[in-house]
Order: C-alpha cells, then sequence, then structure tokens
C-alpha cells in the first residue's frame, strides 16, 4: 500500500486519539489508520474496521486437520497396516481421538498465524510512516492518526483536528 | 482466581508509559551484565557441556549407563521429562488462563513464565528421546509414507504423548513470539546500536502498532489464549495416561491424568515464584513485580497443594478399596517398602510445608516464598521419580522384585539439564524484554480509566 | 542390523577357526572319517537346523546318550536321545552347556613344555626314549592318573598298556565319585556290585541325604522315572509319596512330600531307627518326637507298600549305612537292580589318588601321565598335598581341555579335544555302552587320550577312531561288523550292552560305628549344580544358570539356617571364616530354610586359579576345607563373623510366598485333583470389551506342570543354546539384568511350619490379551495369526514400554550390546560366535527381546508340512525347554485340536492361569502344585 503522501497527527494520550479517530471517519477520510503501542479498545471500531475472519478461518482450519488425524489413524490402522495389537479392535476410536484433539489445536493454531500474516501484510520491514521523525516513538509512549486519502491534504486535516491539540501534524511522502 | 488479592492497583500510580518501557528495556539494552550473571553464565554454560557430554557417553555406551534393569525399565529420564513437563505448563497456563479470566497482573508475569515454558518443553521433550534403546530411530513414531510400509502404533500413550508434546511446544513457541512482536517493535525503536535495531527490526517482521494489526493481534492472540488451556490440560492428562493406561498397580488409577495436570500446574507455579524471585532482583524489576504478585501465585500454589493432597489420599484410598493383593502389596511398599523414607520426603514437600501460605506474612516474604517453591520442585521431583519406582520395583510377581539403584550418569544427567534451563534463561533475559511492555501499559492506561 | 553384523561376525569366527587349526587340517566341517546323521526321527523330535547326530557326553565317566544338531559343520545344539537309557530324550544342564565348552576361548591349544609351545614331535623325541627305558625297567616309575573311566576303548587300551608295562599303575582320581555307596555294597554283599534305583516302580520313596533328583549322571534317568510315578491328573490315583531326611535341602528334598531337616550325624540315628522299626536286630536310637513321629510314619507308610517301597542312601553316608539300606530295601523287596560295576572295581581296577602321592613323595614316580582332565592339584583333598608331591616327578604330562591348576605344575601339557570333537565311547550307569563321534573337525592341534595310551604301547599312528573300531570289531566278522558300526552310529546306542541283572547274596547287616561327637559347626559339602566339580567353571552358561532353591549366580555361598543366621546375628552377605583343622576360607553367608540349625552348607567347584577368563576368582573353594576321610562332612567348624560383607548375586531376591500371594503357585493336597475329577469348572476369564480374533490355522499354547517340574534348570540352558541368549556377567545380573528368556521363579510357602519349595518355569505367557502390545508406539510387538506374541527386533525402537506393561516380567532388554560388541569377558571373541544358532537372530543393542515359543521350530514344522502338504501334527513342534526336560513338565501343542497336551491339561481340575484375573488370558499355562502328604504327618506338630 504505497501512497502518494501519508498524513500522521501525533497524540500525548490515547482518549485524543479516539476523539480525533471518529472526527476524521464522521469527516468521510479514506484510507484511515492508527498506530499505538498497545492496543486501544474501540480503536478499531471508532475507524470503522470491519470485524476479522482469522477466527473462522481457525475453526475450519482446525477442524480440517482433526479430522485429516483421525481419518489417517483410521485408514492405517483399519485399511492399510491391519494387525491384532492385544486383541483390541482395529478401530480403537476412543484412543484415535487423542492425536485427533492435538492436530485440531495444532491445525487451528497455524491457521491463525498464517490469516494473521496475510490480513496484516506482515512481515513488512518497510513502511512510508518510518520515515517520519518521532515515529519511533509510535511504539512507546506516543498515538499516531494516520490519514492516507488523495483528497486530503495537512491543512484539512489539521482544520479537522481543530481542539485536540496534536502534538504535530506531519506530511510522509510516499515512494 | 485470586484476583480479590489485586484491590489496590498493581502498577505504581503516578507511572507513565515511558517509565514502565524504560523500567523493562533499558536492563537489557542499557545496563551492562553484571558479575553475578557472568558468574552463572560460566557456570550454566559448562554444565550444558556437561550435558553434551552425557548424551555423548550415553550414545557410545548405550543405556546401560543408567541404573533402570529388568523389572525398572523405566528410570530418571522418564521422571525428568515428567518433571520437566509440568515445570513447562505453568508458562501458559498463566498466560492464558489468567488472560481469559482477566487477572490483568499476569501483565508482569507472563512473558517469562512462557519463556520458561518453551525452555522447560524443548528439554522435557528431549528426554523420551534419549531414554530410547535406539534413540536414532525416534522418527519411527511419525507417521509418515514408509518403506517399511508400516505406521505408527496409535494405541500406544508414546505416540498421544509424541502429538501432545510436539503440538505443545510449536504451540507455546508460536503463542510466546506472537506476544513478544509488539515489544520487539519497541525495542528497535530504542535500541541505539546499528545491529540491534537490524536484529529487533526482523524479528519484529516491521510492526508499526497499526490499529489493524493491532485488531487482529488481539483476535489471534485471546483465540491461541483459548485453545492453550484445552491443549495444556490434555498434554499432562497424556502423560498420566502413560502410566495410568497399564495393568501395573499403582499406576492402573483413573485419578491420574487430571493429578498429573494438578501437579504439572503446581511445580509450575512454584518454578516460575523462584525465577520471578531471581529475576525482580537480577534486573530491578521491583516496580511490576510487586509483592501482591507473589500474594496471588502463593495463594494458587497452595491451592495446587491443597489439590495435590486429596489427589493422594484418593489414591490410598481407592488403592485400599478396591482390596486387590498386587494393589494392597504396592500401597504397603509405598509406607513400609525401601522408597518410604524418600516417600514421606515428597509428601512434606508437596503438601506438607506449602501449607505455611496460609500465611499472609509468607506469601510475602519472598525468602520463605523462594525456599518454599524450591523445595516443592524438589518434591514434585520425587513424586515423579517414585512413582516409576514404587510400581516397576515392585510389580505382580515377587519373584521380579528388584529395586533401582542411580548410577552417576543418572544424577550428571539431572543436574546438566538444569543447568542448560538456567543457561537458556540467564541468555533469555539478556536479549529479550522479560515483561510484556505493552501488556503493561495497557494495564496502565485502564488503571487511569478506572481512576478517572 | 543386528542380522548383518551375526553374519559377518561368523564368517569372522569361521576365518578364525581355519587360521587357528595347525597340523594339517584346515578349516571346520565334518571329521575326515565317516560319521552318520542320525535318519529315523523318533516320534516327537524337532527336525532342527542342518545334521543331527547321535553322540554320547560323560559326566563323572557316565555316558549320557545326546543328540547334537550341526549347522554348516558347528555343532549348534544338543539334545537328548530318547533311545538311550540315561537319556530317554531329555538332557541336563551340563550336557546342554557342552556346546559353549566346545567354542571355550579358553581351551587350551597347543602342546607346551614349561609353558613355551612346542611340537609333536619335540614332545616324542622326548618321550619315547623314556618309553625304552621304562619298558627296560618292567615299567617301574610309569603312573597313570584319570579321572573316572568307563570307556571299553580306554580300559582296554589302558589293559594293553599294562602288558607292556608290566609296572604300570593306573590311579583314578574323582572327587565326586561314589567311593562310599561302592565300601557300602562290598560290606552288604560281599563284592562289588552297583544298585540301580528303579523310582519308575516305586510307590513310597524314602531319601537318606540322596539326591536321585539333583545333578548327576542319573538325574535324567531318575527324574523321567519319578514324572512317571507322579502324574497328577484327574482321576488317576497312583501317586508316588516322597520322604526327605536331609541336613541341607537338595532337589529330592525340596520335590519331597515329607522333609526333615536333620543335621548329619543325626542320619545315621534316623537310619537306624528306620531299620528298627522295620524289625532289625539293632539298638532303636532315641530320637526327638518331631523325627520319631516322621520315621514311624515313613516305616508305617514303607511297610503298607512292601514291593514299592525304596530307601535311597546318599554318597555322604557312610558305608556302614549304605550297607544298612540295602539290607532294608531286602526286607522291603525295594525296587532295585543288582549289576556288576560299570565301573572297574577290584583287581583290574585303579589304585586311590592317596597311593599316587606317597609313591611320588617317595620319588617312586618318575614318568606320570595326567589324562582326561583329572585335576588334582585342584580338587584333592586338602590332607594330600599334590603340589609338593609333584614336583619330586622328573616327567609329568598332563592332558586337559583347560591349562589348570595341574597343568601350571606338570613339565608338559597336551591340549585335550571336547568330547564333540573326537571319536570314543562310553558306558552309562545301567551299562548301556554308546559310541562319541566327533561333529567337528578338532579345533585345535589336540590328541585324544587313546591316541596317547596308543603311544604308551608304541602305537604312534593309532588315532581315536581305529582305537574304538579295535574294541568293537573284536568277535565281529568285517562285513557284520561294518553294518553293526553303521547302526550302531545311527542309534547311538550299542544293543544289548546293558549290564545282565543278578540277584544279589542276602546283605548282612553291618555294625554300625557310634557317630563322631564334635562340637561347632558341621560342614556339608555338595558338588554344585552349575559348576559340578569345579570342572565346567569356565562355561559361563552354567555360572550364571541360578543354582536351584538359591538363585544365586556366580559363584557359592556358605548357606546357614535362618535361625542360625539369627542366634549369630549374621545378615545375607555378611562374610565369615570357616576354620577346622588350622585350614580356613573366607566366604558370604546366606540363610536358607532348608537348612539344618548347626549346619553349613557350601559347594564344591567354586575359586578356581586357572582356568580361563570366565572362571578364575569365581567364589570360594571348598576343597580347602575338604579331607580323605571327611569328605562330604567335616564337623567341629568355626565360625567367625569378619566385619565385612560381599553379598550373593541373586537372580531372584524375594522367594517368599504369604496369604494371597500363594494363588501364583498353588500348592493343594492329592486329594483336591481327585476331588474335583468330577467337575472340570474352569475360571473363566474376565468380562471383556474386546472383540475375539479367531486363530484359524493353528493356536499355539504351552501348558507347564508345577508338580513335575524339579527345578533342574535344563530348559534354562536349553532355551539359552536354542535361542543365542547373551551371557551379561555378574556385574549385570547384580543390576537386575539377566538376559534368560525363561526363568525359574523359586517360591516357598510355609505348610505346617515346614518351608516348601515349588518352581515355577516361567517363560513369555503370549497373553491374547496381550499387555505388551499396544503400549508400543512402532508395532514392534505384536500378535501373529497363530496367537504367538512376536518382538519384531528390527522395528524396535527400546522405549521399553512393554517390559514396564508386562504384569509377568518375562522380557528382556539389551540395556548394552551383550551379544552385540559389548560381550561379557572374552565371549566376543570370534570363535564363540561360532555356537549361534543361524535360525535364530542375535539381537542388537537397544532392543526388546523374550521368548518366541521357539518360532523358528514352528515355522521349521510348517516348511515340512507344506512340503508334504498337510498341517502340522500334534507334537511335530517341540520347544527347546519342552525337549530338555527330563520330567516332561513343559507341554507344547495346538488349542485348535481337542486331543493336543495343552487342550487336555486346560481341562485338569488343578488348571490355573497365572495372574489371570488380569485378563490377560495367557497362553502359557500351568497345572498347581501338588503333594501327596501322609494322612499320620498332617497338621499340628508334623
Amino acid at each position: 500500500m504505497s501512497l502518494p503522501c501519508l498524513l500522521l497527527a501525533e497524540f500525548r494520550d490515547p482518549e485524543t486519539l479516539l476523539d480525533a479517530a471518529r472526527r476524521v471517519r464522521e469527516a468521510g477520510f479514506k484510507g484511515l489508520d492508527a498506530h499505538t503501542p498497545f492496543p486501544v479498545e474501540g480503536l478499531a471500531e471508532a475507524l470503522g474496521f470491519r470485524p476479522t475472519r482469522i477466527r473462522p478461518a481457525m475453526l475450519v482450519g482446525g477442524l480440517l486437520s482433526g479430522a485429516f488425524a483421525y481419518w489417517l489413524q483410521w485408514y492405517s490402522a483399519v485399511l492399510d497396516y491391519p494387525i491384532n495389537s492385544g486383541g483390541r479392535p482395529l478401530h480403537s476410536w476412543p484412543v484415535f481421538l487423542v492425536p485427533t484433539f492435538e492436530a485440531t489445536v495444532l491445525g487451528a493454531t497455524l491457521t491463525g498465524i498464517v490469516a494473521f500474516l496475510i490480513s496484516t501484510g506482515l512481515p513488512r520491514l518497510h513502511h512510508p510512516a518510518f520515515a517520519a521523525r518521532g515515529f519511533e516513538r509510535a511504539s512507546q509512549d506516543r498515538f499516531f492518526l494516520s490519514v492516507a486519502d488523495p483528497h486530503v491534504d495537512a491543512a484539512r486535516l489539521a482544520a479537522l483536528l481543530d481542539g485536540l491539540g496534536p502534538l504535530s501534524l506531519r506530511e510522509v511522502r510516499g515512494e | 482466581m485470586s484476583g480479590s488479592a489485586l484491590r489496590e492497583p498493581p502498577l505504581p500510580p503516578g507511572a507513565s508509559y515511558g517509565e514502565l518501557i524504560g523500567v523493562v528495556a533499558d536492563p537489557v539494552l542499557e545496563r551492562g551484565t553484571g558479575r553475578p550473571w557472568r558468574i552463572a553464565f560460566a557456570v550454566t554454560l559448562l554444565m550444558t557441556l556437561g550435558l553434551g557430554i552425557c548424551i555423548a557417553w550415553l550414545f557410545i555406551q548405550g543405556v546401560g549407563i543408567w541404573g533402570i534393569n529388568t523389572p525398572v525399565v523405566w528410570g530418571f529420564a522418564i521422571a525428568n521429562f515428567v518433571w520437566w513437563l509440568g515445570i513447562g505448563h505453568a508458562g501458559t497456563l498463566i498466560s492464558a488462563l489468567l488472560l481469559i479470566t482477566r487477572q490483568h497482573w499476569r501483565a508482569s508475569i507472563n512473558r517469562f513464565a512462557e519463556a520458561m515454558t518453551l525452555f522447560a518443553a524443548v528439554i522435557a521433550g528431549l528426554f523420551p528421546i534419549l531414554h530410547l534403546g535406539r534413540p536414532y530411530r525416534f522418527y519411527w513414531l511419525v507417521p509418515y509414507p514408509n518403506t517399511m510400509e508400516v505406521w505408527p502404533q496409535w494405541r500406544s500413550a508414546l505416540v498421544w504423548d509424541f502429538a501432545a508434546i510436539s503440538t505443545y511446544i510449536i504451540f507455546s513457541l508460536l503463542f510466546w513470539y506472537w506476544g513478544l512482536i509488539p515489544d520487539l517493535a519497541t525495542m528497535r525503536d530504542r535500541a541505539r546500536s546499528r545491529a540491534a535495531r537490524y536484529a529487533y527490526g526482523v524479528l519484529s517482521m516491521g510492526w508499526r502498532g497499526s490499529a489493524r494489526h493491532w485488531h487482529r493481534h488481539d483476535a489471534l492472540y485471546r483465540a491461541m489464549a483459548a485453545l492453550a488451556v484445552p491443549l495444556v490440560v490434555s498434554v499432562h492428562s497424556v502423560v498420566g495416561m502413560d502410566f495410568a493406561a497399564s495393568l501395573m498397580p499403582g499406576w492402573q488409577e483413573t485419578i491420574f491424568p487430571p493429578y498429573f495436570v494438578i501437579g504439572a500446574m503446581f511445580s509450575g507455579f512454584a518454578m516460575v515464584v523462584t525465577l520471578a524471585i531471581l529475576l525482580r532482583r537480577g534486573l530491578g524489576l521491583e516496580k511490576v513485580i510487586t509483592p501482591r504478585h507473589f500474594d496471588a501465585m502463593a495463594k494458587i500454589v497452595l491451592a495446587g497443594s491443597v489439590a495435590m493432597a486429596i489427589s493422594y489420599t484418593t489414591e490410598w484410598f481407592t488403592g485400599w478399596y478396591g482390596g486387590e493383593r498386587a494393589e494392597l502389596t504396592h500401597l504397603g511398599h509405598l509406607f513400609t517398602g525401601a522408597y518410604a523414607p524418600i516417600y514421606y520426603g515428597m509428601l512434606a514437600c508437596n503438601v506438607l510445608i506449602p501449607q505455611v501460605f496460609w500465611l499472609r506474612a509468607a506469601r510475602r516474604n519472598l525468602v520463605t516464598l523462594f525456599l518454599v517453591t524450591i523445595l516443592i520442585n524438589i518434591g514434585m521431583w520425587l513424586e515423579r521419580i517414585l512413582i516409576i519406582w514404587n510400581t516397576l520395583s515392585h510389580g505382580h510377581l515377587p519373584s521380579m522384585w528388584h529395586l533401582f539403584y542411580p548410577t552417576f550418569w543418572d544424577w550428571a544427567t539431572l543436574l546438566c539439564s538444569i543447568g542448560l534451563f538456567t543457561f537458556l534463561f540467564l541468555v533469555f533475559v539478556r536479549i529479550f524484554p522479560a515483561v510484556a511492555m505493552h501488556d503493561l501499559n495497557k494495564r496502565l492506561y485502564q488503571e487511569k480509566e478506572e481512576r478517572a | 542390523m543386528s542380522a548383518g553384523s551375526v553374519l559377518s561376525r561368523r564368517q569372522a569366527a569361521l576365518g578364525l577357526l581355519a587360521a587357528a587349526i595347525s597340523g594339517g587340517l584346515s578349516g571346520c566341517g565334518e571329521p575326515e572319517e565317516e560319521i552318520l546323521p542320525y535318519v529315523e526321527q523318533p516320534e516327537r523330535l524337532v527336525p532342527g537346523a542342518g545334521l543331527r547326530f547321535a553322540t554320547t557326553l560323560a559326566l563323572e565317566g557316565y555316558g549320557r546318550g545326546v543328540i547334537c544338531a550341526s549347522a554348516e559343520g558347528r555343532p549348534i545344539k544338543i539334545e537328548g536321545n530318547p533311545g538311550h537309557p540315561a537319556s530317554l530324550g531329555a538332557t541336563d544342564v551340563f550336557a546342554e552347556a557342552e556346546i559353549l565348552g566346545l567354542y571355550d576361548p579358553d581351551r587350551s591349544r597347543t602342546i607346551r613344555q614349561a609353558g613355551r609351545p612346542v611340537t609333536w614331535q619335540e614332545f616324542l623325541a622326548a618321550l619315547l626314549p623314556r618309553l625304552e627305558a621304562l619298558e627296560a625297567r618292567g615299567g617301574e616309575g610309569l603312573r597313570l592318573l584319570t579321572g573316572p573311566i568307563t570307556s571299553p576303548t580306554l580300559l582296554r587300551l589302558i589293559a594293553a598298556a599294562r602288558g607292556r608295562f608290566p609296572g604300570l599303575v593306573w590311579h583314578a582320581h574323582a572327587p565326586i565319585g561314589e567311593a562310599n555307596a561302592r565300601r557300602g555294597a562290598e560290606l552288604a554283599f560281599g563284592r562289588p556290585v552297583s544298585m540301580l534305583s528303579r523310582l519308575d516302580r516305586a510307590a513310597v520313596v524314602l531319601a537318606l541325604d540322596a539326591d536321585p533328583l539333583g545333578p548327576g549322571p542319573d538325574q535324567i534317568r531318575n527324574g523321567h522315572a519319578f514324572a512317571e510315578r507322579r502324574l497328577a491328573r484327574a482321576g488317576r490315583t497312583e501317586f508316588m509319596r516322597l520322604y526327605a531326611v536331609e541336613p541341607a535341602t537338595t532337589l529330592t528334598g525340596a520335590n519331597a512330600d515329607h522333609r526333615l531337616r536333620v543335621p548329619p550325624a543325626m542320619l545315621r540315628d534316623v537310619a537306624l531307627a528306620l531299620a528298627a522299626a522295620l524289625g532289625a536286630p539293632v539298638p532303636r536310637p532315641e530320637l526327638a518326637a518331631k523325627q520319631a513321629r516322621f520315621v514311624e510314619a515313613a516305616a508305617e507308610d514303607l511297610r503298607a507298600h512292601h514291593g514299592a517301597a525304596l530307601v535311597l542312601a546318599g554318597e555322604s553316608l557312610a558305608p556302614e549305612l549304605h550297607a544298612l539300606v540295602h539290607w532294608i530295601n531286602e526286607r522291603l523287596a525295594a525296587p532295585v537292580e543288582a549289576i556288576a560295576p560299570v565301573f572297574p572295581a577290584g583287581a583290574e581296577g585303579p589304585m586311590p589318588l592317596a597311593a599316587l602321592v606317597e609313591d611320588m613323595r617317595a620319588g617312586r614316580v618318575d614318568t606320570l601321565f595326567i589324562l582326561g582332565g583329572a585335576n588334582p592339584a585342584y580338587d584333592a583333598p586338602a590332607d594330600i598335598d599334590f603340589l609338593n608331591a609333584c614336583k619330586q616327578v622328573r616327567f609329568a604330562v598332563h592332558h586337559g581341555l583347560h591349562r589348570d591348576e595341574t597343568a601350571a605344575l606338570c613339565d608338559w601339557h597336551l591340549p585335550a579335544p571336547h568330547a564333540l570333537e573326537e571319536w570314543g565311547d562310553l558306558r552309562a550307569t545301567d551299562g548301556t555302552a554308546s559310541l562319541v563321534q566327533p561333529l567337528i573337525r578338532p579345533l585345535y592341534a589336540t590328541r585324544a587320550t587313546a591316541e596317547l595310551l596308543g603311544l604308551l604301547q608304541g602305537r604312534l599312528d593309532l588315532s581315536a577312531h581305529a582305537a574304538v573300531r579295535e574294541t568293537w570289531a573284536e568277535g565281529r566278522t568285517p562285513e557284520e561288523f561294518e553294518v553293526w558300526w553303521r547302526r550302531t552310529l545311527h542309534e547311538g546306542i550299542v544293543e544289548g550292552s546293558a549290564a545282565p541283572r543278578f540277584d544279589p547274596p542276602e546283605p548282612r547287616l553291618p555294625q554300625v560305628p557310634p557317630a563322631p561327637a564334635a562340637d561347632g559347626l558341621v560342614l556339608v559339602l555338595r558338588p554344585d549344580a552349575s559348576v559340578w566339580d569345579g570342572r565346567f567353571a569356565n562355561n559361563a552358561w552354567l555360572q550364571e544358570c541360578p543354582r536351584p532353591l538359591t538363585r544365586q549366580v556366580w559363584g557359592n555361598a556358605a548357606l546357614i539356617a535362618p535361625e542360625e543366621a539369627e542366634a549369630r546375628g549374621l545378615n545375607q552377605g555378611d562374610v565369615v571364616r570357616l576354620e577346622v583343622g588350622g585350614r580356613s576360607l573366607e566366604v558370604a553367608v546366606m540363610p536358607e530354610p532348608g537348612i539344618a540349625p548347626g549346619v553349613v552348607a557350601l559347594s564344591l567347584g567354586y575359586g578356581r586359579r586357572r582356568v580361563g577368563a570366565i572362571g578364575e576368582g569365581v567364589g570360594v573353594n571348598a576343597y580347602v576345607l575338604r579331607t580323605t576321610d571327611t569328605p562330604w562332612t567335616v564337623p567341629g567348624v568355626a565360625l567367625t563373623p569378619l566385619g565385612r560383607r560381599a553379598p550373593p548375586v541373586l537372580a531372584q531376591e524375594e522367594q517368599r510366598l504369604e496369604g494371597e500371594a500363594r494363588e501364583l503357585l498353588p500348592v493343594i493336597p492329592l486329594e483336591e485333583v481327585l476331588r474335583a475329577a468330577g467337575d472340570a469348572s474352569r475360571s473363566e476369564p474376565p468380562p471383556t470389551f474386546y472383540p475375539e480374533f479367531a486363530y484359524e490355522t493353528y493356536a499355539w499354547a504351552m501348558v507347564i506342570d508345577t508338580t513335575l517340574c524339579i527345578g533342574c534348570n535344563a530348559c534354562v540352558i536349553a532355551c539359552q543354546s536354542e535361542n543365542n541368549i547373551p551371557v551379561v556377567g555378574p556385574e549385570e545380573v547384580e543390576w537386575g539384568r539377566d538376559m534368560h528368556w525363561l526363568r525359574i521363579d523359586t517360591y516357598r510357602q510355609e505348610i505346617d511350619g515346614e518351608p516348601h519349595p515349588g518352581f515355577q518355569p516361567v517363560p513369555c505367557m503370549h497373553c491374547e490379551k496381550a499387555p505388551c502390545e499396544p503400549v508400543c508406539p512402532v508395532a514392534a510387538s505384536v500378535h501373529d495369526q497363530e496367537g504367538l506374541n512376536v518382538q519384531v527386533y528390527n522395528r524396535c525402537i527400546g522405549t521399553r514400554f512393554c517390559q514396564s506393561n508386562c504384569p509377568y516380567k518375562v522380557r528382556r532388554f539389551n540395556f548394552f550390546g551383550y551379544a552385540d560388541g559389548q560381550e561379557y569377558k572374552n565371549l566376543g571373541e570370534p570363535v564363540v560366535a561360532a555356537h549361534f544358532n543361524p535360525e535364530v537372530t542375535v539381537r542388537a543393542r537397544g532392543v526388546m527381546e523374550k521368548c518366541t515359543y521357539c518360532v523358528q521350530r514352528i515355522s521349521a514344522a510348517r516348511r515340512e508340512a507344506k512340503k508334504e502338504n498337510r498341517p502340522i501334527a500334534e507334537g511335530e513342534v517341540v520347544t527347546a525347554c519342552q525337549s530338555a526336560c527330563p520330567t516332561s513338565a513343559i507341554l507344547f501343542g495346538d488349542l485348535n485340536k481337542a486331543d493336543s497336551l495343552p487342550s487336555r491339561l486346560r481341562q485338569e481340575p488343578h488348571h490355573y492361569k497365572l495372574l489371570g484375573h488380569l485378563g490377560t488370558q495367557p497362553r502359557t499355562t500351568y497345572l498347581k502344585r501338588v503333594r501327596n502328604p501322609n494322612p499320620a504327618l498332617e497338621g499340628d506338630a508334623a
């Protein structure tokens, strides 16, 4: 998502960031995002993100791998290589459930990880925002609002955020 | 669980976001390694090399270098495995269980507890492989299409073990690492040296705290936490079934799976407390790890010890009530046999001594805490070795009764494995933030809101 | 992987054999002379690998006929010869272990003078002129010293040698022997007679310190007879009753219905009281109430079974008591048969060792031949100073398997061939002669005894083969001789050669001298169940074979009564000094319930100083306390604790069975079997969720009759030999890591205050619901189509989960490469690898192993059956343990056949499953141990 231009508004605390977020959204700006040192509750809603589909994906992934694990056990123990092991039934379903469960958890986890990477575009070692001066504090004690909208310039944003007193308002040239 | 213990906010009221981060990050980035650390590092490095020697000798000579014998075919290796895996449980439990149950004070301890879990689980996973008569064939437990055209034998508890533990290790690694990413970004942004910036930068995968990322991260992390709890329970239940799914007196007990899970939590929490005390001192984390944390953890340990007591008594009762000859003989052997003194010692460490935590003073006195939790871990190791010794040395047929005598290599392998664990931990605290900084700050923000 | 390594090792072995062989022989294989395979298979004999030959093995000079299986020219397994009266198809530990003896790396390989290797020519150059000179002197000063000899050929050659050297004197030395029995018989009958007891015709037997079931040349025959008379089966009424009176537990005592432990001196009184009770005009001695009651009841019982009652006297009894027993047997019309002694007695017989030593000291001996492994330097009585006497002899030749203690004293040493390497002949205890045919060319430059005796006659070219043929060609035309020769080699016995039975004269009632009064303890010396008189000390199989009752391995211990130990504050393993007549030894004590108070029992044959890597320094040499007049019972022994400890190495530490544990080996009176004869109510296995698996083809099973098991260990060694089971050495056994697939659990339970030992052979149970199988993660332990619980060595990764979950603990794990690169001492030498059975994998380090029901024999039988396109017949598969068992206590067969032995025995009322309540549904099951107590001795004070 390389942009022509990226506007970063810096705040001291999450509350102001939330107000700012609401305002820019009501103003109908596009390409909204924020950078914070820790997850701020309500921020996603304020910026109008759609709910993520990671968990449904995990459910599906888990069920699939669990089913595969059970099938593998059944196939190998009953069809492919049936042996009399201590006179136990070939299809010993109660014990087959144990590996099945583990496989489900593992499958769900891995799906979740993959889904996360896809939906966030990580790993991505470079991003225009990094170019902004003082952006390193986004991971410590500053809260940035970022707008990437071709129709919006710094002046417009500043006007909109009037009264919230952003510490700074920068324009980062995307390449 | 014991959130009630935390009516007062555990974090210093006046603290600011940056300050807390400094508290955690500076020991790693700014302060140099102290002399104690360097000594400990050298010693544990040697012990790690020692472990290498133990393993080399094992591969040259065979498992005969241990004290195992025809009736007692299992020995230290299995006990160590169960013990380490038990320790490797608290981390994920604390992190996940407390997260789900909204115990926000977890923020101060979950990171290093997870690291502990990871290291302990990896070491635990080492032992079942070393214990094999032909260790280089361990991969035959993996279901893969092979020229022998045979599959693992799914009815074996060892196959369940293999599945559970490998899953658990992978899971713990990911869980720990995903929680770590935002902090790695913080480290990247605070690091002065170019090399450090690059290293942390790569490790943090270019995390930039985007609200979008936080949103997904939160969803994934909480979902994993929800998965972690049943996983942890399943892993040690399976370990319990290694013994319970058998015909041997003293093993064939339905109580084993829950009993093992409790035991794992118990020893794990004890180990967390031990480490927390050391870390707090070593890294000067007094601000973030407060007596209230210890108070809460001590209560959990106490609860664990009571649960252990109940498990033991249940075991004895069923053995006696069942009235089967072998079971009764085994019971008699527990209390009067050759290993009875060790058994009483085990009961003292696991049941008697932890009762001091009924006293608030004891819960908040670090010396007491330290000593008691060390004793608990010794007690738990004794429990594991006794489960093996008492049953196998005294089975169904008197003609095959034979005791187990440990050898030098038994002891060396156990001690050096502890050395390896400490070594990994020492390295960890010098490279990674030992406390989850973003969780701390989030907690701080919440407290501010609560006050407002 | 293990298979591969074995192959290469075996090739290495053959290579080394070839290298080791000098004297024009090359490679290992059958001898040049024609030897004949055992063609017609007697019923119930297993076709093993390769060829099978009949031959004969000696113990105490007496022959036990055997069939030896050989693979690629290597003898690999000994089995009994059904046609031979001293074998009857079974074996004993010593016979089974001869295989390892053959490949013993410590065997002497070259002729030596003063320890320096020399050639045969050099030896002849030294000897022949000497013989000339001796001949001129009429053989004055020429002496032969041998062990007991029954070989017609050797006796003939000795006689011939005497022809050339009238002054030649032949001495025989047997540390065990049967001197007292002989003198007793002479006392009673006035001339040499040997009495064969016929247990198979006896209904009541009283053993006065006699051990017919114990180790010895007659063990197999007696065991067989014993089993015939003690078959406890529903509906069968006759069942022998066995009494034993003895100071230390023997196998006979262990299997007796009533046992009285008395100090040796008391044996005299008991014998007299018994004679008196049977009407002998002898003073009735004073007996304690318990003993009196015992003797009374026994006498009554014996009298009641006139014609089928038998009293046996042990070798340790004084000749007068032997004579007295002959008198008693005469009175009872006991089933005994008189024959002329097989071992030559009287004028043509040998002189004793004492006479030789006397002459040696006096310098009257100038040339001495010590033949056939006689080893006086080690096993002569302490009062005979052979060592110094030997220095007086100018030309001493030692001829034996090892360079032993005696070889060290002699200037010349000649290596002797092993019994499986040379031609010869032997007589059994009943006189039956049989041929000894070699199965392999001599591995080393050895010379047979016959060849050396040939030298004495100046016949330098006489081979053992020729000598034996000469002996038997007498009185036969060449044609009929050839036919006879072939047939005799086939059969393994010389037809009609048994000594004729005759009616002995009326036995005289002897004057029984008063028992010597002595204070202190009485030391009771016995031959050892594993090393006998010491000759088997270098045999690792025997050293590691748990001794009956004590279950001790790799050594001997001073056995004392528990009450004695308590009184003296001694614990098992405390080292004590036993001192008598200024001579002493230091040995660890071991309390044993069967020992009479005031008695210390110690077995001979240990403490060898020169024999080889395996046997040297193992145990304590009891010969140092033995004198000519006190060979078996040494009175006045002082015991002093030394405060040191050296606990004996035991294969089983716990033997007591109390309370419910008795269900493991129930001992029931005969009535219960007879009473229960009507109902055959089986104990059904507990209900199960598991499906039943069908076994269409065969369902192999084993039933072990613990009543018949006399605890002789033959099956243990047979299993070891058949299945390539390695030896682990004393340290490993002490760790609890012995590898025996078949063990004989020995339990003692108190019945009427008397310890009653019981033996329970425990192989794999081959459970249908095997606990070891579902726990194996790699399916190395699985069930096959015929119900065998099989172990796939190549698949095993050594988790040991199977063993930890086996309630019977019958699995064995290779903690080290016991057979695969980490062998005990010198058993890794290539020559030893030649004993391996090619049909059985040699297991690698890190894998689990266990009893397979001799699956290789099953598949051999299956191949045979397939060839003839028929099912495997009942009794066609015989496991190694089964074939060895002298009492047929182990029975194997197919459960799918209703008439098979196991199927039938499973219907017996006293049939039971070991730990059956666990629902493992074992295929190996047991018959309870049946006693036949005398009602008069039951209850209270008995």
